[in-house]
Formats: C-alpha cells, structure tokens, sequence
C-alpha cells in the first residue's frame, strides 16, 4: 500500500474574501506553517483590490510546491458572506494539472456544500487510495497524472518561436545552471514559460529549479539565493534592478535577453552555441514535428556534448565518478569558447576535480 | 423751531455763554448775547481769531460797528457760507442768528466738548496727562545713550541698559502629585524671589508668558491636524507621540552602535562595548565597518599578508643581481645584458604563474559551486533516503505476516481516515460559528469605523467653524472699536441724554398731535356722513312731495300755489347752503392771508427798523458831536 504517489500530498487549506474585503485563512489540514500562510496569502490573489483573478497559480518555495484554484462565488446559499475563496494545496512533487484538476473538484465541493467536511472527505480518499469522486461526473484519479506528462505539456516551439536564435542563450543558462529571471506582468505567461523552461535541458529531468511565481519579498529572495540554479519568475518589473537575483534576465513581455556582465565570460559564445541555436530553430520551425520531438532532439544533441565531456574524463583512485582531465581537455585544442563552454559544463555536471 | 433752539442754547451755554434761564428761544436773544455767544464759539474754535475780540458789545454806535464787523469778518474766514455783516448781530433776525449760531456750535471743538461730556475727576486726568506723556514718548526717535540730552535722558533713561537675562520660573500648577501640591502651596518661593537678581524677574515673566503662549499654540495646531485624526485621547496622543520621538532619537545610535554581545553581560553595561560603540559613533572615518575591524586594522592585516610574498620577490631578485656582481672582474656591458635577460625571464615567468593563478582561482571557483551543489544534491538526497529508510524498516517490521498486517494497516488507515473526518465536523461545528462571530464583529468594527470617521470630519467642521467663529469675532470686535473710535470722533455738542429724552418728547407729542388729528379726522367723516344722509333724505322728500302736490296741482288751485312755493323754497334753500359754502372757503382764503401776514411780519419786524432809525440819528448826533468837538479842537 506504500505508493509514492500518496505521500506527495502535504497539505490542503482554505482562503476565503468575505465581504467585509478581509482574505482570511480560515481552515487548513493537517497543518501549515504561519511563514507559508502569510506567503500563501500573498500568492493568492485574494488580498489585492483591483488585482485580476488568477483561477490557479502555482509556485515553489524551499522545494515545496503549491497550487491556489481561486473561484468567485455566486449567489451560494452556502456561502453568504464569501465572495471569493481560494483552496491551496501544498506538495512535494510538480504537477500543476494534476493539482489544477484536484483544487478545482475541491472548489466545486466547497461552492456546494460550504463546509470543509466534505473537501476533507475528497482529500483523504486520494491521499489513502489515490482516487475521489466528482461531484458532476466521473473521477479524479492521481494515476492519470504522470510526471512525465507534466513535463512535456509546455510548449517548447512557442519558445523558440519567440526567441529565435536567442533560445540558445537560455539553453546555454540552463546547462551551465544559471540564475534566469522572468518577468512579464501577466502571471499565467510566466508560468507558462517557466515550466517549459527546464525541457531544453531534458537529461538533468529537474523541474525543482522552477520558481514561476516569487514575490520581492525579503523571505522569498533569500529562500531564492540559497539555490544554485534557478528559474524565477516576477510580476514586478522592480526585479530588473536587482541585479544580485540574475545572471540571465528575460523578459517575456517585450522578448528580451539580458546577460548580466558577471557571466559574460562564462557565457561566451561559440562555433558550438550556433550549430545548437541553428539545430533548435530549425527543429522546432519543422511543422512535423510535435513539442516532445523538438525536445527529443536537443536532448540527443546535449547527449553528444556530454559524451564529448565524458570522454576527456577518468577515473580518479578512490572515486568511482569520473572527474575531467583538464590537460585531455586542452589537448583536444577546441576553440577557447567551446573549451570554456566544456569546461563550465563539467563544474554543472558536477565533473570537476575536487 | 423751539426744541433745535433749547439745544442750541444748552451748547451756548457749555461754550461758556452766560444765558439767562429765562431765554427760551433765539427770538429772546438781545444783540449783546449774540455778540458774547459768537466771540466765545470763536475763542474756543479758534482761540488766533477770537482773542482780539471782546465779548462785551461796548457802549460806543461806532465801537458795536466795529466789533460787529470784525465778528463778521471772523466768521467768514471761519467759513461760514451764508450772508453775513454788522447787521447780523447788531439788528439780528431771528433766522440769520440762528444759522450762524448753528454753524459756531458745529465748529466747537470735540475734546471742548467732551471735556465737558466727560465726568470730571482725578482718574480721567490722570489718563489724560498719562495719554499725553506716552504720545510724547512715542514721538521722540530713540538716541543712543551717551547722546541724550538732559532732556532725553529723563525721557528714554541715563544708559543703565539691562541685559535680557531670564532664569525659568516655577509657576505653581494644578494637577500632580500631592507633594508637589503641597510644595507650591507652602514651600515654593514667589516669583519675584526666584531670579537671583531682582532685575531678571521682569525679563523671566515675559519669557515664561512667551514660552506658554506658543507652546499653546503649537497644541492648538498640533491637536487641529494630525492629533485629531489619530482618534486618540490628548493624553495618549502625546504619550505616543513622545514614544515615536524617542525612537527616532534612539535609531541612529542603535545603527552606529555595533550589535550587543550576547550571552551573559558582566553588568549592567559592558565597558568594551560602550567604547567600541561610542568609537562607532564619535569618529566617522572608522564607522561603517566596525564589526569586522576598523579599515586600518584591516589595511594593516592586508599589507602583513602580502609581506612574505613581497619579501619573497625581493629576496629572488636581490638573489639574481647578487649574482653576477660575485664576479666584478667581469665585462659591465655583459653584466647589464645578462641582468636584463634575467629580469626579462622573470617576468614572463611571474607573469605566466599569474596566468596560471588566475586559472586555478577560477577552476577553484567553479570546484567550489559544485562542490555547494553536490552537498546540497547530497543532503537532499540524503533525507529523502532517510525517509525511505524509515519505512522500509517498518515494513520489513511488518513483513513476517504480511498478509494479515497489510489487512490490518488498511483497516487502521479507513479507521483513521474516518476519525479523522469525524473530527473535522466536530471542529467545523466550533469553527463555523467563531468565524461567522469573527465576521459580525469584523462588520461591527467597519461600521463603528465608519461612524467614527464621520464623527471626526464633524468635529473637524466643528473645529473649523469654532476657528472661523473666532476669526469672526475677532473681526467684528475690530469694527466694533473703529465704530466705537468713529463715534468718539463724532462732534458731541450735548450729551446724548438731552438729545434722546427731547427726541423722545418730539417723538411722544407728535403721536399726540396724531391721536388728535385722528379723532378730528373721525368726527369730520362722521359730520360728512350726517350731511350725506341727511342731502338725501332731503331730496327723498322732497321729490315725493313734489310728485303729491305736482298731482294735485292740476286740479287744486291751492295746491298749486303751495307747489310754487315748494320750488322756491327748495330753490333758495339750495343757494342758501350754496353761501355757505362759499363763506367757508372765503374764511379759509382769509386764515391763510392772515397766516401769511403774520408771517411777513415777523420776518421784517418795525421794531428793527425802528432800531435801526434810532441808531442812524444817534449816529449822526455821535458825528455832529465829533465834527463839533473837532471845529473846536
């Protein structure tokens, strides 16, 4: 009965906006802390006046996941003196359409019966069994919702499509694990982008370093700057002069690639970086090709760059991973920016001699 | 006519004119009062013109002439516009002598007459001469000290001037503690006592006036602005406001003082601290950075680093030149040559070690972030394990009977989670109606807000119209002192009583005059209406007795003769009364003649010219006797 899946969940909790314009947490299970409620708070759109209504947003924050459904409530006679309410979930894996799915059968509940018991009910037949009913047809079932499917639902092309060549760069960013800044007013667009982000680098399979929602907020940064490599995204285009958050600055509304000067060495491009920018724009243009396939193929061509790495590498006395061979490297008399690109790939990979 | 006389007179008589009580009217006026009564309203309006004059007319035709001319000419150049000459006041009319009276009182000084509205008494003079001093005062430009005259130095002092020296006051008040009651009610020495110098009382009281007039202002503005939209009692407000002041006081010292050590304090203040934070504070040049040690400190620390390195160069230089200088026998061309291939070799030796640290910092940099991040890959990797260990080992606990414990685990896990939901209702049941608490009240709050705040902008506008009532008292208090200053200035020729009360009486006989006039009005319309009916009884009559006698008159002689009659007598009747009528208007013809004969009389009264003929032959008689005198002479 030990399935992975059911310990995923941590936990479910309710805003509500009532009608005296407080957002209030009022009901949580098992247990949030008070840090995570008043960030939860902020995240959910319930708490600004004039701010649009976001139906769900999700994020991450120390390597915990939420998803906030928002619904507007209507002429519930469960539900007089709401307006608008919020279910938060918390976990531990990313999956934001299994939890979309979950949050909203979880609002429409709550919308009809107006009592947490119900939602309760919901939430702990799919932590125990991993199922629940909805209350209008068929099922939720957490099975349905592979992570791999998570991975694969942004779309790469439209990416590429935007940025062209420049996609490259992020490519870059990611493999050398940089710290790349999002920002666009619109935070369903971050999102989007974001989460697809981590595809150009498919070998690594590591979504934890997506923050697509991050307030400037003195907690939030700090919880940011302690991860190596990131992705973060930013509604608040005060972000563009923080310079100490990013190496990579994109941002997402106006299609622009900033590369702040501190890694401008590291970042060099070359020979190499064409042939991957021409092989990305011109898969991803194939018409043929679906989104899964375009990253199929960058994904062979970084497996060629990291074969080319692995083979300048030995086997250290005493270790059994592989570290590279700095001289094998410059024997091999690349162009000095491909050397470099190799050479910062290997500290990424984590290849470098301690 | 009479009551404008009665006021005339009392004025003459305040100027200083003798009137007898007897005089009621202008028209009783002999020459000789006309006379004293102008030369006094002269004397006193301008004493230049009046003083030549006598106010005795003298016995002499031609002396009054004189005096009587040049009282004329007086008074034109006084600018009294009527005609006026010796005839004026010799053989006066009633009508000229008052309007030339009239004009003098008008032109009487105001402070004459107020001099004599006023109540005589020693306070009013007292006023007067301290008045009259201060205007003096006033007038004099001030002068330094050692150039006053004797005069000025009574008047602005001898040079004794006193520095502003002002010590604070203990000036008792209400409130406090009991002791302090009890100190300002025995203890506390009186104001006059306090400064140590008796000249510095004067200087402190003004002070100690100055400072509670502004810091009464400064409340006012304070508790108008800011203090009433803080919704706080006074007494808060300020208790507040001294709190955000003392923190505002206290946040630069806290940034310049270094963090307090933590862990046990020896006492109640440690005395490295205080003085590394009073270093902090009182010197800029090693602000900033005293946590981690002054610049200097670490400047040195810098320099002591590179010193082995520095002393190591120098040591492999001297090392090379001390070389070839072993062997002085040696060609000094060669030896130069052969230095400089050596420093040359040395440099692009230090500078390739350079290149080469600069790499090794840079692939020990790039070591570094990998190794952070295989420690964090680790550690995460690290409790996820732990977590899988955990229940691994649970498991295999359980495995022995796997079958029976995994129907047990599954019969715990639908037992808990039914327990659970339980729970979750018992607490619903708490927590919805807390909620819906929370919400009334929260509404509750929005609403007494609200009230509140409406309440403020009423005692706002409240505050306002107060302040703009004051201002309007203000103004209306100013007014009211230019009016009073206007009205002082205002000619007050008899005191106001005697004018009201004659007012008083005009106004009381005139309604008098009115009643009457309204009864006769009444009886006139009365008659009027008896005429009125009684015509037209006349008239019915009469034109039945007509038709009677004009019927019979055709058969009875008689009849006849007496209907003839009838028309004559109705007929003279009918000028009978038409007479009388007309003699009425004739009588009224002849009261109005008559008024106006009296009226001419009056104007041009013989006895004037009476007067005036005997003064004429009296003159001549004077010129005969001076022509006589002088044929003698």
């Amino acid at each position: 009965m030990a399935e992975p899946e059911t310990q995923l969940l941590l936990a479910v909790g309710l805003i509500e906006k009532d009608t005296n314009g407080d957002a209030l947490w009022v009901w949580c299970y098992p247990s949030i802390t008070a840090e995570l409620r008043s960030l939860l708070l902020r995240k959910c759109c319930l708490t600004d006046e004039n701010k649009l209504l976001h139906t769900f947003v999700f994020g991450q924050y120390k390597r915990l996941w939420f998803y906030i459904t928002t619904v507007e409530v209507q002429d519930s006679p469960a539900l007089k003196k709401v307006t608008h309410f919020s279910i938060v979930l918390t976990a531990k894996d990313f999956n934001p359409e299994k939890y979309a799915a979950f949050t909203r059968i979880l609002c429409r509940i709550y919308l009809k019966h107006g009592s947490p018991v119900k939602m309760m009910e919901s939430y702990i037949a799919v932590l125990t069994k991993g199922i629940c009913q909805s209350e209008e047809n068929g099922s939720f079932l957490s099975k349905d919702f592979d992570a791999r499917k998570a991975y694969l639902a942004g779309s790469i092309k439209d990416i590429v499509s935007q940025f062209g060549m420049e996609t490259v760069i992020l490519y870059t960013a990611l493999m050398l694990k940089k710290r790349i800044v999002v920002y666009h007013p619109r935070i369903e667009a971050i999102q989007e982008f974001t989460r697809t982000l981590p595809a150009l680098v498919w070998h690594r399979q590591d979504w934890s370093i997506v923050h697509s929602y991050v307030h400037l907020n003195e907690e939030e940064v700090e919880a940011l700057k302690a991860c190596t490599g990131y992705i973060a995204g930013f509604i608040d285009s005060e972000v563009n002069s923080r310079p100490d958050l990013y190496d990579v600055y994109v941002n997402l509304a106006d299609s622009e690639i900033t590369i702040s000067p501190v890694v401008k060495e590291a970042m060099t491009m070359g020979k190499l970086h064409k042939e991957i920018g021409q092989l990305i724009v011109q898969s991803a243009e194939d018409p043929d090709k679906s989104d899964s396939q375009v990253i199929k193929d960058i994904s062979l061509k970084t497996k060629e760059i990291l074969a080319t790495l692995a083979s300048l590498t030995e086997a250290s006395d005493g270790h059994e991973k592989r570290t590279l061979n700095s001289e094998a490297l410059k024997q091999k008399r690349f162009p000095p920016a491909t050397e470099n690109f190799l050479f910062h790939l290997a500290a990424a990979e984590q290849m470098l001699k301690i | 006519m009479e009551e404008v006389d009665k006021i005339l007179i009392h004025s003459l008589r305040q100027a200083g004119t003798p009137v007898p009580p007897e005089v009621q009217s202008v028209r009783d006026l002999t020459p000789e009062l006309v006379v004293e009564a102008a030369v006094r309203c002269l004397r006193a309006v301008r004493p230049a013109l009046g003083a030549p004059l006598s106010p005795l007319l003298p016995p002499g035709i031609s002396a009054r002439f004189r005096l009587a001319s040049d009282l004329a000419a007086a008074c034109q150049e006084l600018g009294f516009g009527g005609d006026v000459g010796y005839q004026t006041f010799l053989y006066s009319s009633e009508h000229d002598t008052r309007r030339l009276l009239l004009f003098l009182v008008e032109k009487l000084p105001r402070d004459e007459s107020e001099r004599g509205a006023e109540p005589p008494g020693k306070s009013g003079a007292l006023l007067r001469a301290i008045g009259a001093r201060i205007q003096e005062q006033l007038g004099t430009p001030w002068v330094p000290p050692a150039c006053r005259t004797a005069r000025l130095q009574r008047l602005q002092g001898t040079g004794q001037l006193r520095p502003f020296v002002t010590c604070p006051l203990v000036l008792p008040q209400s409130g406090g503690p009991p002791e302090l009651q009890e100190y300002f009610g025995g203890a506390a020495p009186p104001v006059p006592a306090q400064p140590p110098l008796s000249v510095g009382t004067p200087p402190s009281l003004l002070e100690a006036h100055a400072t509670q007039l502004s810091a009464r202002h400064d409340w006012e503005a304070e508790w108008g602005g800011p203090g009433l939209a803080s919704r706080l009692p006074p007494q808060e407000y300020v208790g507040r406001k001294r709190l955000r002041a003392r923190l505002r006081a206290l946040e630069p010292l806290r940034q310049a003082c270094p963090p307090r050590p933590q862990g046990p304090p020896p006492g109640p203040l440690d005395p490295a601290w205080l003085q590394e934070a009073f270093g902090a504070g009182g010197v800029g040049g090693f602000g900033g950075a005293l946590p981690k040690g002054s610049r200097f400190t670490r400047t040195q620390h810098l320099t002591h680093e590179q010193d082995p390195q520095i002393l190591l160069q120098q040591i492999q230089a001297a090392a090379e030149t001390l070389h070839p200088s072993k062997s002085p026998e040696e060609d000094a061309g060669a030896r130069r040559a052969g230095e400089e291939a050596a420093l040359e070799e040395t440099l692009a030796r230090l500078e390739a070690e350079i290149e080469g640290c600069r790499g090794e910092v840079r692939d020990a940099q790039l070591s570094l972030t990998q190794a952070e991040a295989e420690v964090r890959q680790g550690r995460l990797v690290l409790g996820g394990r732990e977590d899988a260990l955990r229940l691994k080992a649970r498991a295999v606990e359980l495995l022995p009977d796997a079958e029976s414990n995994m129907a047990k685990l599954q019969l715990v896990v639908e037992a808990s989670s039914r327990r659970i939901v339980s729970l979750a209702g018992q607490w619903e049941r708490h927590r919805g109606p807390l909620l819906a608490e929370y919400r009334h009240l929260r509404a509750l709050r929005d609403s007494a807000q609200l009230e509140s705040s409406r309440r403020l902008s009423e005692i706002r506008s409240l505050h306002e119209r107060s302040r703009s009532a004051a201002a309007e008292a203000r103004r209306k208090e100013e007014l009211y002192k230019q009016l009073v200053a206007e009205l002082e200035a205002l000619p007050r020729d008899v005191s106001r009583a005697v004018y009201t009360q004659r007012i008083l009486e005009i106004v009381g006989n005139i309604r008098k005059q009115k009643e009457e006039i309204g009864k006769i009005l009444v009886d006139t319309r009365a008659l009027q209406k008896e005429i009125n009916s009684l015509v037209g009884k006349l008239e019915r009559t009469f034109s039945v007795t007509d038709e009677l006698l004009f019927k019979d008159a055709k058969r009875d002689e008689v009849v006849r003769k007496a209907y003839k009659y009838l028309a004559a007598l109705h007929e003279n009747c009918a000028q009978l009364i038409q007479t009388i009528e007309d003699t009425g208007t004739i009588q009224r013809e002849i009261r109005d003649l008559e008024e106006q004969i009296e009226g001419e009389t009056s104007a041009k009264p013989p006895a004037s010219l009476d007067r005036i003929l005997s003064d004429c032959r009296e003159l001549r008689e004077e010129n005969a006797l001076l022509a006589a005198r002088a044929r003698h002479a």
